[in-house]
């Protein structure tokens, strides 16, 4: 190989790399079901890790009804009241992120569920107890997704 | 071999240093402002009047823990209103589907001794992170719209 494609190849590399590094990393999830089956199984989930779906917000159906195209996005919000009180004690800005939402988005026979973003929450909130408490509700959303998808 | 390594260390150079001086500031996480003197139901009121005021729509208002406790026991002091404006939701997502990580819009209000705290997690700091231009101009413009209402309502 030439030294320049060499060059090429490292600079995209690298490139890619970096961009890797500040770009969003919600966890993220995907199965072949409908909307409707998605917001089921995502509840079921919910319910297995000892989480409440609080409320379901039909983005998709609030816009058409206005005249919008339709979005094929809907949104979960899921809480425990555990996670409530112990944001209140360790940190109240956490409670900016609760109940915590899951973006479900349609594409085609796919629905793809996304979590906010909890690494960049981490790097605002480095030290514990802040730190270790969004630690433990990406391992719980963690735990969701992987019923999710075992259903 | 010395050209490669030479090579290597430009580019490490390059990529670290040119996004530093181009790059704009990073957003700021939270958006917040306290209503002096005011209780919570007194800055919920002023809120949704905001709201109105720049053209929102009010969604909803619950408390904290609402449906996670029975409603007696709800804390009172902690309470979320989401509100959205239609038109910017639909092109917001037709830019980008993860427009809806930062929608409805949101403001928590947390009743303390001297008032009430109003707190939103800025838009424009979720978007940064998103990697799309478009999506992040159109962010920036909702944090100022945030703005204008988070000061309207502690008015």
């Amino acid at each position: 190989m030439s030294h320049a494609i060499k060059f090429r190849v490292l600079t995209a590399t690298l490139s890619l790399m970096l961009a890797g590094a500040t770009l969003a990393e919600p966890l993220r999830v995907s199965k072949p079901v409908s909307l409707r089956q998605a917001v089921d199984d995502l509840t079921l989930a919910a319910a297995n890790q000892d989480m409440v779906l609080v409320k379901m917000q039909p983005i998709d159906s609030a816009l058409v009804k206005r005249g919008f195209d339709d979005p094929h996005v809907r949104l979960l919000f899921i809480g425990s009241e555990t996670a409530v009180r112990w944001a209140e004690a360790a940190e109240p800005r956490l409670l900016n992120l609760l109940p915590l939402r899951l973006t479900l988005i349609q594409h085609d026979d796919v629905v793809l569920v996304l979590s906010d973003d909890f690494a960049a929450w981490r790097r605002e909130f480095p030290e514990d107890p802040a730190n270790l408490l969004l630690k433990a509700w990406e391992s719980e959303i963690k735990a969701l997704f992987d019923d999710f998808i075992s259903q | 071999m010395t050209l490669t390594l030479r090579s290597i260390c430009l580019v490490f150079a390059l990529l670290w240093i040119a996004p530093a001086s181009a790059e704009p500031p990073p957003e700021q996480m939270i958006l917040t402002t306290t209503a002096q003197g005011r209780n919570i139901d007194a800055a919920v009121a002023a809120l949704n009047q905001a709201i109105v005021n720049h053209n929102y729509t009010f969604v909803r208002e619950q408390a904290i823990d609402s449906r996670l406790v029975p409603y007696a026991q709800e804390v009172r002091s902690v309470r979320l209103v989401y509100f959205c404006n239609f038109a910017k939701m639909n092109h917001a997502l037709k830019l980008d589907p993860r427009a809806a990580q930062m929608l409805p819009c949101r403001v928590t209000l947390v009743e303390t001794p001297s008032g009430v705290d109003l707190i939103a997690i800025n838009p424009a700091w979720v978007s940064q992170n998103l990697g799309n231009p478009a999506l992040h101009a159109e962010c920036k413009n909702l944090k100022q719209d945030y703005l204008a209402i988070l000061e309207e309502a502690s008015m």
